[in-house]
């Protein structure tokens, strides 16, 4: 039996796994290419735009998302928790949707728009979300903010005031394990009062 | 109440807030070196076993590996990883599923990945034992020669102590229960868990001629450094140890870690920085989690409800190294004149039992707990008020406490959860769902102990706070520029506090025993008064002058105790028929005398309550019995709490007067867990009229007890 790669079950099972509570109705195109995944590293050249700049780079078509990010892009603010899809410390916008990084071949974002926790400010201008965190002490160890935030951010965008069970529905794939789940959604539910607007 | 302050006291966001929100905060996994590699560990799939051979030839030839790390080439000994017995990197005999077995250092994670698979290793499988209880029984597996039976340990004295239970006697139990007019006892189970903080462990080493830089998330940048220069044999100036931002721990980063040292190793091997990662699964079964215990306990009272006598005989499986005290702890909570606790720490071929916030607490208060509820309601008294009889009026019976808002906290409690309008009789709901409502008290240790603060006043006003403090995610460091400006009078804004790095920061206790606003704030306060007498005396600096102050006090308790307390109380919705428990409201009254930042200091409760009831519902690791594998590692398996699941929590601060600590401050970090799991259990069986006496208290639980 072939041992099983994170490519090779990523596709097997047919989609990303997208942050838990947003229902996952992301359909994610599967590259079809000619190699064993299983071969030496087959790389691939693709196009992604993080944060309004765009990248050409030559990735291992085994490389997450995550990996892109954090080792090739210098994008270290989202954060690997678990590299399963299980604790959404890695979660960006992807064309405006949340979703794991770490469950996210980088191949299968080629020309797509990617958000990340470094393009939420407009220069000094913090996004409300993350002027509510700061305010409503949101972060204790912080290594789920990152996340917290973008899955928040996607949420506002889609459903600009959402009541108290629509937002924690919207954040249930982002686990905290200090647990500030009561400052966090008191963040969020402040933020979408103050401002809702931007995308 | 406390007298108010100008700085302290005021609810104010994180210091570090911004780089919080902004990704910009580094922390140990986003440290990246020229030439650096990555490196993967080969862990044990046998619960106990002899490696007869292990073979990385097939490895090393791989190109881009640089380096392979075995028993046979590496004899290191962890100094801090077993209190017991010699524990080395890597172990032959290993000993639970997740002992290293080899470690590989390339180019590139997927490499070493790869890498790992390619190592040839022969195990003679032996026979293996995973609970305490059974690991005594005669014929039992032995871990070590001699058998089971882990050696005494306690915090002040660390050392290895004879393998014998620990025992703790006051007055004479056998009197108590003669003396009582009814005697209850009980059996009380709870499960290993795991602290699953969001960050994986992580290590980067860097050697640069002789002197070694380490970053890893510690919660103790001093015994980090002193562990790695002990364990290494290198002069402790050689040493470097820096963590400037850590995604939690609750314990589980205690110390230095063997990946810190597995890095150095290979780091030095390959001459070339390491990075090693451990990934979700490793952390669940190779770090370490909270132990899980087997308690019984008798306990005799009068018909008024007055405690007679306790007794507790409890066991606690350690994993087969023993890192912490193994204690179970909460009898403390009460007044009593007679208790015997005798409990057997044990080796067992599982995950490692040690610290996870307020290590031997939760789980002791939910047995005890459980009981004194079962007391209560036996006797039919309302357990508010035989709360109020029995709780402690001094440590142990005999000593003063510094400072006690326990009664306050109860008291206030009830009546701001309106205790007695929502109590009805046990069980008395309709089907099928019910609610019921629950109390426990709890506390911990707030001691006070050696630390150091430098501090520096430069002519633009800036006042540096040089303190070997890590923010492990309490808001350490905000608390530290808090009490700074308070004592010396500057304003918050004028603070700037360097942490994290042994090279620019003197000793500090680490972040655990909730010790770190005590011990090195208590330094601040010290070296301010310096600062401030020079200051009077010199003026303001100008120009390139500073004024530098440092202390390091070690201030001792004498014939008293200082305790920080509490007392929750929770309702709780049961579904009979699906089984499933929901916290409905949650009142935490909690005494940490002097709340220097009560924005930072209510997250942490409402967190630790959250985190508790995760406990109570959900979490264990579970084993499989045939082949002793754990196998639900990770957080979906664990099933810790969500968004969805996290109850608000309502949470006061009694305030009470305490002489010694800045400004009064006594522990916030831990207390908040202590309570939980036993208030829970208490409301649960208010709700169904039936006891679950075994942790967690999951769907198939409450459905056996409930049809």
């Amino acid at each position: 039996m072939k041992p099983i790669t994170r490519r090779s079950f990523l596709e097997k099972s047919g989609t990303g796994i997208a942050v838990a509570g947003t229902i996952p109705a992301l359909s994610i195109p599967v590259p079809q290419r000619g190699s064993s995944p299983d071969a030496s590293a087959p790389t691939s050249q693709i196009q992604l735009k993080v944060n309004g700049q765009a990248h050409r780079i030559e990735v291992e078509d085994r490389w997450t998302l995550t990996e892109v990010l954090r080792d090739h892009l210098g994008l270290t603010g989202t954060r690997l928790g678990c590299d399963r899809g299980e604790c959404g410390a890695c979660t960006v916008l992807l064309e405006g949707k949340n979703v794991y990084s770490c469950s996210y071949l980088a191949v299968w974002a080629d020309g797509k728009d990617i958000t990340t926790v470094e393009g939420l400010a407009r220069g000094d201008e913090l996004d409300p979300l993350q002027q509510a965190f700061i305010t409503h002490d949101g972060p204790q160890c912080g290594f789920c903010t990152s996340g917290q935030l973008m899955s928040a951010r996607a949420l506002l965008n889609d459903n600009p005031h959402p009541t108290e069970k629509e937002a924690r529905q919207a954040m249930a794939g982002n686990v905290c394990r200090c647990s500030n789940y009561n400052r966090y959604l008191e963040a969020v539910l402040a933020a979408a009062e103050e401002d809702t607007s931007r995308g | 109440m406390v007298e108010k302050l100008k700085t302290v006291g005021t609810a104010t966001p994180r210091v570090d807030g911004l780089e919080r929100v902004t990704g910009r905060a580094t922390y140990s996994a986003d440290i990246r070196l020229p030439n650096m590699l990555y490196a993967r560990v080969l862990r044990s799939p046998h619960p106990h076993a002899r490696v007869l051979r292990v073979d990385p030839s097939r490895a090393l030839a791989v190109s881009g590996v640089k380096a392979v790390l075995t028993h046979e080439n590496c004899d290191i000994v962890w100094s801090s990883g077993d209190r017991a017995n010699p524990r080395r990197l890597f172990n032959n005999t290993v000993r639970l599923v997740g002992d290293p077995v080899a470690a590989v250092a390339a180019t590139d994670r997927h490499l070493a990945e790869e890498a790992l698979k390619l190592i040839d290793v022969q195990y003679e499988p032996l026979d293996f034992v995973l609970d305490a209880e059974e690991a005594l029984e005669p014929g039992a597996v032995e871990i070590y020669p001699g058998g089971n039976l882990s050696p005494v340990f306690s915090f002040t004295n660390p050392g290895p102590g004879k393998r014998e239970p620990s025992i703790y006697v006051r007055g004479d139990v056998e009197k108590g229960f003669a003396d009582s007019d009814k005697v209850f006892e009980g059996h009380y189970l709870s499960k290993h868990i795991n602290n699953a903080q969001l960050e994986p462990r992580v290590a980067v080493a860097r050697w640069e001629g002789d002197k070694l830089t380490v970053w890893t998330p510690t919660q103790g940048i001093s015994s980090c450094h002193r562990d790695i220069s002990t364990s290494l044999k290198i002069p402790p100036e050689k040493v470097r140890v820096i963590c400037q931002y850590m995604g939690g721990g609750f314990g589980n980063k205690n110390q230095c870690q063997d990946s810190d040292l597995i890095a150095a190793e290979l780091a030095q091997a390959a001459g070339q920085p390491v990075k090693l990662e451990l990934t979700r699964k490793e952390d669940f079964i190779a770090v370490h989690g909270r132990w899980p215990t087997s308690q019984y306990y008798k306990i005799g009272v009068k018909t008024d409800g007055t405690l007679q006598a306790i007794e507790l005989l409890g066991y606690s499986g350690m994993g087969p190294y023993k890192k912490s005290s193994g204690d179970i702890a909460g009898i403390d909570f009460y007044g009593c004149p007679s208790i015997k606790k005798e409990i057997y720490t044990v080796f067992t071929n599982t995950a490692v039992g040690a610290n996870f916030r307020g290590p031997p607490y939760p789980q002791g208060v939910f047995g005890l707990g459980s009981m004194m509820d079962e007391i209560a309601h036996d006797l039919k008294i309302d357990p508010v008020e035989f709360h109020l009889k029995n709780f402690t009026r001094q440590y142990r019976d005999e000593t003063p406490y510094t400072s006690s808002g326990l009664a306050e906290c109860i008291r206030q409690g009830a009546e701001l959860f309106e205790w007695s309008r929502r109590w009805s009789p046990a069980g008395s709901g309709t089907e099928p769902i019910k609610k019921g409502i629950g109390m426990a008290i709890g506390g911990f240790g707030s001691n006070l102990g050696r630390s150091s603060a430098v501090l520096r006043l430069d002519s633009e006003g800036t006042l540096w706070v040089h303190v070997g403090i890590t923010d492990i995610g309490t808001g350490a460091k905000t608390t530290m520029a808090l009490i700074a400006a308070e004592a010396v009078g500057v304003a918050l804004e004028k603070v700037q506090v360097i942490s994290g790095d042994t090279d620019r920061c003197p000793y500090s206790v680490g972040e655990s025993g909730s010790r770190t606003t005590s011990h090195t704030g208590g330094a601040i306060v010290e070296a301010a008064k310096d600062l401030k007498a020079q200051w009077a005396a010199n003026g303001l600096p100008e120009g390139d002058e500073e004024l530098i102050a440092e202390a390091s006090p070690a201030p001792r308790l004498q014939g008293v105790a200082r305790v920080a307390f509490a007392a929750h109380f929770v309702e709780v919705e049961v579904d009979t028929e699906l089984g499933s428990v929901r916290p409905l409201k949650y009142v935490a009254m909690h005494d940490s005398g002097r709340i220097i930042n009560p924005l930072t200091a209510a997250s942490q409760v409402k967190g630790g309550v959250i985190q508790g009831i995760g406990m109570a519902l959900h979490e264990q690791l579970i084993y499989d019995e045939n082949t002793g594998i754990p196998v639900n590692p990770g957080y979906y398996g664990a099933r810790v709490m969500t968004h969805l699941d996290a109850p608000e929590v309502e949470v006061h601060f009694i305030e009470t007067e305490d002489a010694y600590g800045p400004f009064g401050a006594k522990a916030v970090g831990e207390p908040p867990i202590v309570p939980v799991v036993g208030a829970m259990a208490n409301a649960v069986f208010n709700a169904i009229g039936k006891r679950i006496t075994e942790l967690p208290m999951t769907r198939d639980k409450i459905i056996g007890a409930s049809s």
